[in-house]
């Protein structure tokens, strides 16, 4: 937060490196976000564009009540919803049907004991897997898990940037952790 | 607490999101549950290895091309406001 307020302040005051650092910080993350909303590289870095542009053109109006990360992630993902809604498939990402309050009984689909993860990672096949299993997950589920244990926001900030309630965001998340 | 709440409360207990006495119940459990240490292993593991896996890069050089226009939109900005 403290190093956000210092960004925010020095790309007030016009200086460029603080636009270098931010750009570093957050277009990889806000790129992962919008490829795995939209499925579609150009797109998605027409959104990793659009999402800074429009942060230099309203940096001054911006008033800091949520941090400046929660709001680059906000608009990236509204830019996406705006993509999509031309599409005609907005819908797909305001499901409410994943939003009952109790958290049912489910059990993950892998139920494997991995001694070795590790050697996931450098299997070519486990992560084509783990792709897969992302990629599958119903659209309100992988924004959730995106946000939460891909980019690392936490509760508070990613139900902020999907406007949604923290409670509604736990739901969501422990259904995609387990599918 | 049996395993199905074990299951409910999995992800608050990984997020370290449990009142005290809710996460002393689940760690009593886990400690006598070889299933559910499983399940909770192998969630937080697979966490982890999606968080390492998934993390995407824009391509270099669509990156830089991406970052000059910036600049250009930066610079023509502060030029605007400097007139």
């Amino acid at each position: 937060m403290a190093l956000d307020n210092d960004i925010l302040e020095k790309l007030r005051a016009d200086d460029q490196a603080a636009l270098s650092v931010l750009f570093d910080q957050y277009a990889d993350k806000l790129y992962t976000l919008a490829l795995k909303m939209l499925r579609d590289q150009a797109e998605s870095e027409d959104i990793v564009q659009e999402t800074f542009l429009k942060v230099l053109t309203n940096v001054g109006k911006f008033d800091a009540r949520s941090c400046l990360g929660t709001w680059l992630y906000r608009i990236a993902y509204n830019s996406c919803i705006d993509r999509l809604r031309q599409q005609g498939k907005e819908e797909l990402f305001s499901d409410t049907t994943q939003d009952a309050d109790e958290v049912e009984f489910i059990l993950p689909q892998s139920f494997v004991e991995w001694h070795t993860p590790e050697a996931m990672l450098v299997d070519t096949e486990g992560r084509a897997n783990l792709e897969k299993a992302i990629e599958h997950l119903p659209d309100p589920l992988r924004v959730v898990f995106i946000l939460r244990d891909i980019n690392e926001l936490s509760g508070a900030e990613a139900a902020e940037v999907l406007g949604i309630s923290v409670g509604s965001l736990k739901v969501r998340l422990h259904r995609a952790r387990l599918m | 607490m049996n395993c199905e709440e074990l299951i409910k409360y999995l992800s608050d207990y990984i997020d370290r999101d449990l009142d005290e006495q809710l996460r002393i119940d689940a760690q009593e459990h886990l400690a006598t549950c070889n299933n559910c240490q499983i399940i909770l292993d192998t969630t937080q593991k697979t966490i982890l290895l999606c968080r390492q896996a998934t993390c995407l890069k824009i391509p270099a050089e669509r990156r830089k091309v991406l970052f000059q226009n910036l600049q250009d939109a930066f610079s023509s900005r502060r030029d605007k406001t400097h007139v």
